[in-house]
């Protein structure tokens, strides 16, 4: 079993993008640790030439005519898209530099 | 109000009886006085808009008519994890406190479209993830008729506002149990069909592969008239069937032919842990199932004791993948903090600061079984086992024609008796989970009560796309067992 520490925590929560506090890192690793060693129990069937179900239906990616459809605006002309934008900047989403 | 049933409330409209405005009203009313915090958002103008624009047609027609408009003027709760053009949708967490879409989800669409009043939003767990709903950050809601006791989750606030007359039916989703579970312990029906028979376009994803939408209602009739509604293919969901809606309607007059009917009892749904009540319940159903002429066939899903490790892998890793978007660009909440954080990746975590205890959990788990190293261990075996399990389903239906089931191995238990133990919380969801797993049909219709009037629920699940002989059977069980 994956060994469960303190370190792994802070690993993953960075890799999720996520900030805990230090006591969050203390109880989130005991509750993964103890979900994990139940988890591991998966290890016990035999899964020997059996193909990894991902989705239940089987389905090829239906695709659709290229063709450009003009974007829904609402009542004042600004595309709707941007209805929820935290900052809009003209028709985009302003963000903070990144660099 | 006397008028429970789709039915009943069009008897009433056509009888001069009742009006929608005044029916929406009366809901409106009871939603607002309520204690149990089923709602988020109650859309008054809307809703009363919606009804008198049912009414001017009902002026028009002399009468509702029923083919054209089948929801005319039924008041309806949509849980929170739908998006509506305009009306706030915040999935129960801060994250998406301040978030108005800009779409409509279709489901949602093809009920208003059918002529349904749109109440407002439901409480229910974060993201869907729970199964109690004590995980939102809109509060718990409480039992409809327990106020000391959970409604069950994730569509807790769904089953309580049906229950408790604050809505005539509601929409849930069910992910790993989430229509089904609430719908057991609130005492109501709850039907989870085939993934893929109804649309996921703008229902806000938490596992893909998993997640489907439902109704929650007073009866199987109206389970099936909504579900004639919502069914069939959408062009703007790449997972939805290739498949007409089906005839749901149909089905509730189908009796079934009881003497060649095979109801599969799983022996590994029966093993301890069902509380006395609630295995009395099942078993006299069962019986009763029998008494009707129907054979009961004992069968075995072998790869059962997997299905809480699976669903624990597979629908987190699925939930780190979709709530990967929750990054303050496009939207969402973007506090202050935020924009003080010295790079991207502190923007993104202060922004991310938004999700609740259970949702960061589940993100952190998902993520490090997809991490490096530890893919193959635990996602691609995970998959592996579902494969296991979704063939024990396509066995047992070679020689059944429905399985029964218990839902829940008890009844709703009181909030806060669960909440320290995650993995205590996560093995309630032992018998509705294999279903999500395989992509079957089932729903809840109530059985019973424990000895404190607690509702148990009957899980009755179906072969793929066998959804309307659920139906029928259900209809016939609900009906057969009023006394």
């Amino acid at each position: 079993m994956a060994q469960v520490d303190e370190a792994l925590t802070r690993k993953v929560a960075d890799l999720a993008r996520l900030e805990l506090t230090d006591v969050e890192v203390r109880t989130f690793t005991h509750q993964l640790g103890e979900i994990l060693k139940y988890v591991d129990q998966l290890k016990r069937a035999n899964v020997d030439g059996i193909e990894p179900l991902t989705h239940p239906l089987d389905l090829a990616t239906p695709m659709r005519e290229d063709r450009i459809e003009a974007p829904p605006r609402d009542a004042a002309g600004k595309p709707k898209i941007l209805t929820s934008a935290p900052d809009v900047l003209y028709d985009g989403y302003k963000v903070p530099p990144i660099l | 109000m006397n008028a429970n049933t789709i039915r009943q409330v069009h008897d009433a409209f056509d009888q001069k009886k009742l009006s929608p405005t005044e029916l929406t009203h009366e809901y409106l009313k009871a939603a607002k006085a309520s204690k149990h915090n089923a709602y988020i958002t109650i859309a008054e103008e809307r809703a009363l808009a919606q009804a008198k624009a049912a009414e001017q047609v009902i002026a028009r027609d002399g009468r509702v008519p029923r083919e054209r408009l089948p929801l005319l003027g039924i008041p309806i709760g949509i849980k929170d994890l739908f998006t509506i053009d305009g009306m706030r949708t915040t999935c129960a967490s801060k994250m998406l406190d301040n978030y108005f879409p800009p779409y409509t989800a279709t489901v949602v669409d093809r009920l208003e479209a059918a002529g349904a009043v749109t109440l407002g939003k439901l409480n229910m767990d974060e993201f869907a993830m729970g199964g109690s709903n004590e995980n939102s950050a809109y509060g718990p809601v409480k039992h409809p008729t327990h106020s000391d006791r959970v409604p069950g989750g994730s569509s807790g606030g769904s089953a309580t506002a049906v229950k408790a007359g604050l809505c005539l039916a509601a929409l849930g989703t069910d992910t790993g149990g989430s229509i089904r579970l609430p719908a057991s312990y609130c005492g109501i029906v709850g039907m989870k069909p085939t993934y893929g028979r109804v649309s996921r376009y703008g229902l806000v994803a938490f596992a893909s592969s998993l997640d489907q939408a439902g109704p929650m209602t007073n009866s199987v009739e109206d389970t099936a008239r909504i579900l004639q509604v919502m069914s069939g293919h959408d062009p703007r969901d790449s997972t939805s069937a290739p498949r007409p809606p089906g005839d749901w309607i149909g089905a509730l007059s189908k009796t079934p032919d009881w003497k060649s009917l095979r109801v599969g009892v799983p022996k590994e749904y029966f093993v301890g842990g069902l509380t006395g009540d609630v295995e009395k319940a099942v078993q006299s159903s069962l019986k009763w199932f029998e008494s009707k002429g129907a054979q009961l066939v004992p069968i075995s899903l072998p790869h059962t004791e997997y299905a809480v490790a699976v669903y624990y892998v597979v629908a987190v890793c699925e939930a780190s993948s979709n709530l990967a978007r929750y990054d303050g660009v496009r939207f969402g909440v973007r506090p202050k903090e935020a924009l003080e954080a010295p790079d991207l990746a502190g923007f993104y975590k202060r922004v991310r600061a938004a999700f609740g205890p259970e949702v960061k959990r589940r993100i952190i788990l998902g993520t490090f079984a997809l991490s490096s190293g530890y893919y193959d261990a635990y996602y691609k075996r995970a998959c592996q086992v579902r494969r296991l399990m979704a063939q024990d389903f396509a066995k047992a239906f070679e020689q059944v024609d429905v399985i029964a089931a218990p839902v829940s191995p008890t009844t709703a238990f009181k909030l806060g008796e669960k909440t320290s133990d995650p993995l205590q919380m996560y093995l309630n969801d032992i018998f509705t989970i294999p279903v999500n797993l395989a992509g079957l049909p089932a729903l809840s219709v109530p059985c019973g009560e424990d000895s404190q009037k607690l509702p148990i629920g009957l899980q009755l699940i179906g072969p793929a796309f066998g959804d309307e002989k659920l139906i029928s059977i259900a209809q016939a069980f609900e009906q057969g067992r009023r006394t």
